[in-house]
């Protein structure tokens, strides 16, 4: 029998949970995830005030955060290790497609926890619509993170090392401006008290980066 | 079948690698490529299994289902062997075949993270995720490096097995593939591929060490080429010649160090 079953899809999703098992049992993805929780634990510990404004400050956590999670987890396998599991895969695509699942799980992972902690332990109300919007707001800097993070990544930049330190300036400089959409923007929003529909744009314009970034990457990735 | 159509491939401020392979590859019996250090074979093995595109030209016909072995199979996972070999047939959309890591004699742990497995146990599994279940292609460099005998041989048994159904292409340093039955020889010079002759199989030789009071004159009496190294005379000798030769030396007063296989 020499045939292949299930599509591109069904690719991508295998190519995920092999490298999330084996992002799973290296430490280097411990060290992200304790910073967002740390960062929650100071938050959330005292009186934050009234959501959604306090969230403003774990959404600017969770953008280098999710940088760095994607970062590392392109950075998994070694460029040789990545040859074996593109020729297993039938390609490049549902490779870099796999790396964004497991990205954008990790992101949703840390969202989720980060608009229900303050809702579990602070006494202030959260309606669903404020929760919504808490909710999108991580996502717009989880996604936006992501896209920053693979591009900082392989194929583009080859050094671990290096990659961190263009992460780091590109994350710095963007997380500062008020104006600047996905993150700043989001930011901007949340201190203004703004509800769900200020946020909504914003999430799905780092979804979309995030995507555009993974295909050009893959594009990228061939020609080596 | 697979087509390599006039492929070249260039790198990055480099001179060019590949120029103008032409090259149709058929299942039946594996095809053995040859070339020099740095001729550009792992390059074309890279193209021909899908990791990277040529600067000009294109793969056509590439299966499904293709297995690859890198020139050296890093192995560097935090995966235990047997979860990795799951998941690479889950990304291939093939079943598992546990039975592969016994056949090629794997020793090493088999739950324990793979970058803790010797560089031959580490091939092993190499193989057995590139020589999986329903593969329509298999591509493999240099899989002789670093295999024990037994595994070398099992490895010579498997590629016959595997090249009635899927087409092969290997690259080859130790001779082994010489001795592939029906292979097909091929060798990249100057970018391109052409036929090659068959390699003679080289003949096993006897490696013998004698410790000798005056070997550089030893080694003239014997009128055979060595090497003398302090006090010691090294030889290499064909099996049917090892035994006039060690009485000889006997005679002139030398005493046998060693004698094992070349």
């Amino acid at each position: 029998m020499l045939g292949r079953v299930g599509g591109a899809g069904v690719t991508a999703v295998a190519v995920a949970r092999y490298l999330l098992a084996d992002a799973v049992r290296s430490q280097r993805v411990v060290l992200p995830v304790v910073l967002q929780v740390a960062v929650l634990a100071v938050l959330f510990g005292g009186d934050p005030g009234r959501l959604p404004a306090p969230w403003g400050a774990s959404v600017l956590t969770l953008y280098p955060v999710a940088a760095w999670l994607a970062l590392t987890i392109a950075h998994t396998e070694d460029p040789v290790q990545r040859d074996v599991t593109v020729a297993a895969a039938g390609g490049v695509g549902p490779v870099a497609a796999g790396t964004l699942l497991v990205a954008l799980a990790g992101d949703l992972g840390l969202a989720v926890l980060s608009v229900l902690w303050p809702v579990v332990v602070t006494p202030y109300p959260a309606s669903p619509s404020i929760i919504l919007t808490g909710l999108l707001a991580h996502l717009a800097a989880g996604a936006t993170g992501t896209a920053v993070g693979l591009l900082c990544a392989r194929p583009w930049i080859r050094r671990v090392g290096r990659s961190l330190l263009v992460g780091a300036v590109v994350v710095i400089a963007t997380a500062v401006q008020p104006w600047l959409p996905p993150v700043g923007s989001t930011v901007q929003a949340l201190a203004d008290g703004a509800g769900p529909g200020a946020v909504v744009l914003p999430a799905a314009l780092a979804l979309l980066l995030a995507v555009l970034v993974t295909w050009a990457s893959s594009v990228r990735a061939r020609r080596d | 079948m697979v087509r390599v159509e006039r492929v070249h491939k260039r790198y990055r401020n480099g001179p060019p690698v590949l120029a103008g392979v032409d090259l149709a590859l058929t299942p039946g019996a594996p095809a053995v490529l040859a070339g020099g250090n740095g001729s550009g074979k792992s390059t074309l093995l890279r193209i021909v299994a899908g990791c990277a595109l040529p600067t000009v030209g294109r793969v056509t016909g590439r299966p499904p289902v293709v297995g690859y072995l890198p020139d050296r199979f890093p192995a560097q996972l935090r995966l235990p062997a047997d979860a990795y070999l799951r998941h690479l047939a889950r990304i291939r959309g093939t079943p598992p075949d546990p039975g592969l890591l016994e056949r090629f004699g794997f020793t090493g742990p088999r739950r324990e993270p793979m970058a803790r497995l010797s560089k031959g146990n580490a091939q092993k599994v190499g193989l057995a995720q590139a020589l999986g279940a329903g593969v329509g292609l298999v591509v493999l460099d240099e899989p002789w490096a670093g295999l024990d005998v037994a595994a070398a041989d099992t490895l010579a048994d498997l590629l016959d097995e595997v090249a009635a159904e899927a087409t092969v292409l290997v690259t080859d340093h130790t001779g082994r593939a010489a001795r592939l039955p029906g292979a097909r020889h091929l060798r990249l010079r100057d970018g391109r591929v052409e036929d090659a002759p068959a390699p003679a199989a080289a003949e096993p030789t006897v490696a013998i060490v004698l410790r000798c009071p005056e070997p550089e004159q030893v080694r003239h009496r014997l009128g055979v080429p060595g090497l003398v190294d302090g006090g010691r005379l090294h030889l290499r000798a064909a099996p049917t010649e090892s035994d006039p030769l060690l009485f000889a030396a006997l005679r002139l007063g030398c005493s046998v160090e060693s004698v094992g296989p070349a």
